[in-house]
């Protein structure tokens, strides 16, 4: 009876569970549209010698400064450089910036967090104090500081923007472990003799994934525009490296003679990343962790 | 409440102090020698260890903080090394056009985010509260540098007329109107940002506010819409919304660097962005100096006016 019942019931339990999927995505569609366009966006990242029709640093003088046609769609720059394909090759910057700058706060920040909210006393004053100093500089401009200080290279920006994300991944985290430190199957697990790294490895850690994925997207959408920012201000990317910040600015010594298609490319492809990591970040913590809804960020 | 005060004030020293370490730490991880930059075109060996000992850097990293920090709270954040100007000087000079700007944006940004906050959740679900929804995302997403160079574009070349300039800055008390017209376009750019995060918080607190039992017995007891939304509602939900801008008002040099820069706006920001290829480091770390240790003095400004205007937080939980 058993042998009959079981598989009937994982059969249910499938299709009900692909009909509530269907169900959740008609109902978030936030997260359809936010994450189409994070995949368009990494699919364009990987597979740019492919997609952009042209090379993207090779100077062509005879189509310089050519409005969207047909070959360009996107027109060229002053170079004659492709914008599309500038684009295109642009957003392998800014996700490659995302991707090691989130990581760096993440790894960091939940490493510090986790620390200090399981082993509590010292430690965790001495490295609270150390994240509220963080704290104290506004982001952008902690930002410009670490860059500036160790050089105009995107791998100093990205150390940069990891390190303006770790406060919020060490305090999250921190803030995590102590609701959870008390509960019941904690005391349990120390109780049994589990070691520290095991309780919070196993234990506590698993509890505040959902709340780090969701702040893993949201802070890879600031990533975007930090880096943006930072390249803009000649802080990021290097020419002759494609990179939208930098675009735009290069952009603006051509706004005089209405070259307009030059800053077009690169600032809506600024917005549809940032726009999408934001819009999925949302999503997700609606889905994923309840508790942080009405909470702004 | 000034026990708060002072308690706070206490607890936020090591964290200052912290944070002068950090900025001293930021000009010394720079691969580059400050004394060639400081010499220019001088290499003799005897010049530039004149220069090194002149300026302290032959002495131990301990030592070389404790003399820049007990200089620093002194107000003397030391010289230029390009053009040899007082830093504090330097930042003073542009601090009005930093905060004209700055103050400028936020009054742009304050004013749309209450009207539209407020008609938006008065009217929830309309087309104005779709059109105040759009506004947030679009806000919190559109780099100010995009926005600057299309607002540039529209209105100094494209539509006729040149209504507003593409840049510069010509001081209040030398010409007002000129000064207005050159303040517009970065305002508004500036103000974008703040809007939106100001208007999401002004709607989700009125909507919030617009659930409790006192908004019914308001109603119940025959006042008028108006007067229930302003004086029982706003009171109430513009709390965190204070907050917010406090913030914001701790972070204007931040918010302007680059709207500094796009628009040739002559403040702290663009100081700092022009000081950075030519290693110019006294300048870069008097700004980070300076702007966080104001965001930190707002943060404490904004937690104190919190306490005050909300009765029901204890001075005592808050500070822990």
């Amino acid at each position: 009876m058993a042998g009959t019942t079981v598989p009937i019931a994982l059969g249910r339990a499938e299709s009900d569970r692909l009909r509530s999927a269907a169900y959740f995505l008609r109902r978030n569609p936030r997260m359809v549209i936010g994450g189409l366009i994070v995949l368009g966006w990494l699919v364009a990242a990987a597979f740019a010698p492919w997609v952009a029709p042209y090379d993207p640093i090779k100077v062509n003088v005879v189509d310089s400064l050519q409005p969207p046609n047909l070959q360009h769609w996107l027109g060229t720059d002053d170079l004659g450089r492709d914008v599309l394909s500038r684009v295109i090759w642009g957003a392998r910057v800014s996700l490659r910036v995302g991707l090691v700058s989130v990581s760096i706060g993440l790894l960091v920040g939940t490493s510090l967090g986790l620390a200090a909210g399981y082993l509590g006393g010292k430690f965790d004053l001495f490295i609270m104090r150390g994240i509220d100093a963080l704290l104290a500089f506004p982001a952008l401009i902690l930002a410009i500081g670490i860059t500036s200080a160790l050089g105009p290279r995107i791998e100093n920006a990205m150390i940069a923007i990891g390190i303006v994300a770790i406060p919020a991944y060490a305090r999250l985290t921190r803030g995590q472990v102590l609701a959870v430190r008390a509960r019941e199957y904690i005391v349990a697990a120390r109780a049994m003799g589990a070691a520290p790294l095991r309780i919070v490895l196993r234990h506590i850690f698993p509890n505040i994934m959902n709340a780090l994925i969701v702040q893993a997207t949201l802070s890879t959408a600031f990533a975007i525009l930090a880096e943006a920012a930072l390249s803009f201000l000649g802080l990021g990317a290097q020419p002759p490296e494609p990179s939208w910040g930098q675009d735009i600015n290069y952009s603006q010594r051509y706004l005089a003679n209405l070259k307009w298609w030059m800053s077009v490319g690169p600032g809506i492809a600024i917005f549809t990343a940032v726009f999408a990591f934001n819009f999925l970040g949302d999503a997700l913590r609606d889905a994923l962790d309840p508790r942080l809804r009405r909470s702004g960020g | 409440m000034i026990r708060y005060i002072l308690r706070r004030l206490v607890l936020m020293i090591p964290v200052a102090l912290l944070v002068t370490v950090g900025v001293f730490a930021l000009a010394r991880l720079s691969p580059v020698d400050p004394v060639l930059v400081f010499a220019g075109e001088e290499r003799d060996p005897a010049m530039l260890e004149a220069i090194r000992q002149q300026l302290g850097l032959d002495q131990p990293l301990p030592v070389q903080y404790v003399a820049w920090l007990s200089h620093a709270v002194q107000g003397d954040l030391g010289r230029s090394f390009q053009n040899k100007q007082r830093v504090t000087e330097a930042i003073i000079e542009r601090l009005p056009a930093t905060f004209e700007l700055g103050l400028a944006a936020l009054l742009i940004s304050i004013t749309f985010a209450l009207v539209i906050g407020i008609l938006s959740a008065v009217k929830r679900n309309s087309v104005l509260d779709l059109l105040s929804t759009s506004i947030t995302l679009m806000g919190v997403s559109f780099p100010s540098f995009f926005l600057g160079v299309v607002l540039i574009l529209l209105f100094a070349y494209v539509i006729p007329g040149r209504i507003f300039p593409p840049g510069g800055y010509v001081p209040l008390s030398q010409d007002a109107g000129e000064n207005l017209r050159r303040l517009v376009l970065p305002a508004v750019t500036l103000a974008t940002g703040s809007l939106a995060l100001n208007l999401r918080q002004v709607r989700s607190s009125l909507l919030e506010v617009f659930g409790h039992d006192y908004m019914r017995t308001a109603r119940a007891k025959g006042l008028r819409e108006g007067a229930v939304i302003v004086r029982h509602a706003l009171k109430n939900a513009l709390i965190p919304v204070v907050t917010l801008v406090g913030i914001q008002v701790g972070a204007i040099i931040e918010g302007a660097v680059i709207t500094e820069q796009i628009f040739s706006w002559p403040g702290v920001g663009r100081l700092a962005v022009q000081a950075i290829p030519s290693h110019d480091y006294p300048v870069v770390q008097g700004v980070v100096l300076v702007s966080a240790l104001s965001f930190m003095f707002s943060t404490l400004l904004v937690d104190v006016l919190y306490a005050w205007l909300d009765p029901r937080i204890s001075y005592e939980s808050a500070a822990a």
